[in-house]
């Protein structure tokens, strides 16, 4: 086998774990900073790695987890800040230097090349296997490799239709040949099985007591817990805390996870909870989320807590008709309904206002009102079916005296306006479809802060006018504060259903990660 | 998993299936044509096999990296026309260099693609279909319109078609036609023996992946456009052999007849897999096509229009036929077993 480390390797007198007392880092960070436009991505980590450690990763979605690894991994550049390799300063300028240090990762989903070998997929990064193939060899090593790692696959056969844990494998099999000394594993087991997990847990552990070491990210909290030595926690860019597992405990770590201010965040008056509207019993679609319960009043503000992927937005998508539902039944004013397209959900009074403004949600070429009008465009044609651009005007300019757009001119493109105010466009599109029931997903995600407290107003006030509001959004402090009752989903199931006065950030995040003890308030109130 | 399941994969299935349907298609021109199981037959259609064969070798390269040259016509004509006029002047230049410049212009050309396509950003069927159209133009310009005659060309490049070089069950096989097979062989080989080769497929199967571990994405597709464009360039010159008469209209509507040839040979049209050898099967089937419904005095029209329809039938089938094989086959199963050896994983000693 070609050994990309050999310089490295020749100074190395093998040990295991065994030399505890004076270990010395395999990898480092110092201060690394990162700033993504206004967002403060990562803010003066420092973080060791040593070997033959598993080192776990937590922290809540955006809270600098994923920019870190990428750093690491050579895929973006620090701002500020250095990277150490076993004592020694390093830059990693592309993802190939990093892998030449020793270091890879192996993501939720594996990154492989569908058409080549399993024995390519594992070989394709080394450099320097010389210009000629020699497939029989390769084979054979390939094969070896794996029966190190205790799995078998015919690495004669293409990686396409290979199963997620055989595809992990395949990663890990290949970070072993480039003779990693780090490996990076970012939510390794979100589509695992438990007994792939099992055995995947098994394999890292003969990895760690190998040597090396393991940055384990996972959101899966009782996971952590079973196979970390020591667990990091970030929060908004920072390294809250680094302890060994021995010194902290689950309930801990989601402390120090959600411990964020509640800042200007105003909550809003709760509501007098009016007659039911929607009521919503074990909806299910294959492979997105199951047996989902819950009831939604007039002028209820029923917000949707969880990690991102846990299920919410698809909760949203099947009750528009984006992605219909394969199971449960929806009941609106009393009537149970079916809801196949987004026109049928339409129709009924649903409007779902997208997480993703610029893929789903607008037209940015197009001008305000044309945006606004879009899904309605039917009730703006003259009797000869030509659009009357009077009528769509008078209804941007309403909606922009309404939610304060601040534009000179509803012609103007939407692409022209700021990321707040385009939120108010999209806002207006849906409130002109004169919904019962308003889903809004991530509704302040990536608008500044007075902004957010605009939306958080027109929420408030669209509430007051009897309409039902779905908040999903993964700003637990936002919420906490808007809603009158908090769903909290995870892994594509709703773990329960706080009223406002029961539900803080610890509790809310303690059943997003799946700590069952926490798990309290009635499911399906 | 039975013995047929070990030892062949889905893909060879198909370029198996391919080439019963070749015998298949021989056999019904053979009972529709009177005097189809002739030397001159065979003669003819793998003049033109040879011809499409060396262009498509080029192109499935370019396709496995995800990209299409649509220019390989207008490469093809310019080439021809410029070593039949050089040739016209200098009837004194070896074939050896004949061939040399026919295959250095070609490359020419292609750095002019692969540039705009690796640099330039510009996507790729948008880059050739340009191309395609300013060197026709280029070549319509400085030609004048005139032709290159036979009469103008040096006799051992006339008498070329007709060299063979072997007898094979009574049939002669041309030295062109020859020519092409060794460049099949020299580019499959290369293509699965060679690191370099790996990587056209490694970078068309996932170029998310590719560009994560460093692969040189940009150099690669550069390298695919000028070797489509130097073999373009040799199809040029075998092109002048055979034809002797060049016009500025030479090689006009070939891309049709390559890009037919590639997908109908099993090549992915979205990258990533197919092989050179498949690519030359449907070279053979374009081609026996071509010449016998010719024979059949179909015209021209209805020939595109033929091929045409497999392009269509082909990418369409190729997912839905593929996917049901695979089914068949099954899927590489991950199995736990008892971790081999002694803990002794490579790398795994630290400082």
């Amino acid at each position: 086998m070609t050994e990309p480390n050999a310089a490295f390797k020749s100074t190395i007198a093998p040990t295991g774990v065994a030399a505890t007392s004076e270990r010395r880092s395999v990898l480092e960070t110092r201060g690394i900073a990162k700033q993504f436009d206004a967002t403060q991505a990562l803010d003066d980590i420092s973080l060791s790695l040593y070997p033959g450690e598993v080192h776990a990763l937590l922290g809540e979605n955006g809270a600098g987890k994923s920019t870190l690894i990428k750093i690491i991994t050579g895929v973006v550049q620090p701002d500020r800040g250095e990277i150490l390799l076993a004592g020694d300063r390093v830059s990693l300028r592309s993802a190939a230097d990093a892998q030449l240090a020793g270091i890879a990762a192996i993501y939720q989903e594996p990154l492989l090349f569908p058409d080549l070998t399993v024995a390519e997929n594992i070989f394709v990064s080394h450099q320097n296997r010389g210009a000629v193939v020699r497939w029989a060899r390769m084979y054979q090593e390939a094969e070896a490799i794996l029966a190190e790692l205790g799995v078998a696959i015919d690495v004669r056969s293409p990686a396409r239709g290979l199963t997620l844990a055989a595809q992990q494998s395949v990663e890990i099999a290949k970070a072993i040949s480039l003779n990693v000394r780090v490996l990076i594993m970012d939510e390794p087991t979100a589509s695992l099985s438990a007994h792939e997990v099992a055995q995947l847990f098994k394999l890292v552990r003969r990895l760690r007591d190998n040597g090396v070491s393991i940055l384990f990210v996972s959101h899966r909290i009782e996971e952590v817990f079973e196979i970390a030595d020591k667990v990091t926690v970030f929060r908004d860019g920072r390294l809250i805390s680094t302890r060994p597992k021995s010194e902290t405990s689950p309930q801990r770590s989601i402390a120090d996870m959600v411990g964020r201010e509640m800042g200007l965040l105003k909550p809003r008056p709760l509501s007098p909870r009016g007659d039911q509207l929607l009521s919503v019993r074990g909806l299910g679609r294959d492979g997105a989320f199951e047996d989902v319960s819950f009831d939604l009043h007039r002028g209820e503000v029923l917000g949707f807590g969880g990690l991102i992927g846990a299920g919410r937005t698809d909760v949203g998508l099947a009750l528009f008709g984006i992605e219909p539902a394969t199971a449960g039944t929806i009941t609106l004013n009393g009537k149970e309904v079916t809801i196949r397209s987004p026109r049928e959900g339409m129709d009924l009074g649903i409007a779902y206002v997208s997480e993703d403004r610029r893929q789903l949600g607008l037209s940015l070429p197009m001008s305000i009102s044309a945006n606004i009008t879009l899904p309605m465009l039917h009730q703006y044609l003259d009797r000869f079916g030509l659009i009357r651009h009077d009528k769509e005007q008078a209804t941007a300019e309403a909606f922009r005296k309404r939610l304060s757009i601040r534009t000179s001119s509803v012609d103007l493109a939407v692409a022209k306006l700021s990321g707040g105010n385009q939120q108010k466009v999209m806002l207006s599109k849906w409130l002109n479809t004169r919904p019962s029931v308003l889903i809004l997903d991530e509704p302040t995600r990536g608008i500044d802060v007075g902004a957010k407290a605009e939306v958080h107003a027109i929420i408030a006030e669209l509430a007051a006018e009897g309409i039902g509001i779905i908040l999903i959004s993964s700003d637990l402090p936002e919420v906490l504060a808007m809603s009158d009752r908090v769903l909290v989903m995870r892994e594509g199931r709703a773990m329960a259903i706080f009223e406002r006065k029961d539900a803080d950030q610890e509790t809310v995040m303690t059943a997003a990660m799946g700590q069952s003890s926490a798990v309290a308030g009635e499911v399906a109130a | 998993m039975s013995w047929l399941q070990r030892h062949i994969r889905p893909e060879q299935i198909r370029e198996l299936s391919l080439l019963l349907l070749i015998i298949v298609a021989v056999l019904f021109f053979g009972s529709m044509i009177d005097g189809y199981y002739t030397s001159r037959t065979f003669n003819r259609i793998v003049s033109s096999i040879a011809i499409i064969t060396i262009v498509a070798v080029g192109q499935t390269l370019v396709v496995l990296t995800r990209n299409i040259d649509l220019s390989v016509g207008s490469i093809v004509g310019c080439t021809a026309y410029a070593v039949g006029t050089v040739l016209g002047h200098y009837p004194g230049i070896s074939p050896l260099l004949a061939v040399v410049m026919a295959v250095a212009l070609g490359s020419l050309i292609g750095v002019v693609n692969g540039a705009l396509v690796a640099w330039g950003r510009v996507p790729s069927i948008i880059v050739t279909l340009g191309t395609l159209a300013i060197f026709r133009g280029l070549l319509v310009d400085l030609s004048n319109a005139k032709t290159v005659t036979t009469d103008s060309l040096p006799p051992w490049l006339v008498n070329l078609p007709r060299l063979n070089m072997f007898s094979l069950f009574g049939l002669d096989i041309p030295a062109l036609f020859l020519m092409s097979v060794i460049v099949v062989l020299i580019f499959h080989l290369g293509a699965s023996y060679l690191s370099l080769g790996r990587r056209f497929y490694a970078i068309g199967s996932n170029p998310d992946a590719a560009a994560l571990i460093g692969l040189p994405i940009r150099r690669l597709v550069f390298l695919a456009f000028v070797l489509s464009g130097s073999l373009a360039g040799l199809a040029g010159f075998v092109t002048l052999a055979r034809f002797g008469n060049i016009t500025v209209e030479s090689g006009r509507g070939l891309e049709l007849q390559v890009v037919a040839a590639v997908v109908v040979g099993g090549v992915n049209i979205f990258g990533g897999s197919g092989t050179v050898i498949g690519a030359m099967l449907g070279a053979i089937m374009i081609g026996t096509l071509e010449q016998s419904l010719y024979r059949l005095q179909i015209s021209e029209f209805w020939r595109d229009a033929i091929l045409g329809l497999l392009i269509l039938l082909a990418v369409a089938s190729d997912a839905v036929i593929l996917q049901r094989l695979r089914a068949l086959w099954g899927r590489a199963d991950l199995k736990y077993v008892a971790p081999a050896g002694k803990p002794s994983l490579e790398g795994a000693h630290i400082p």
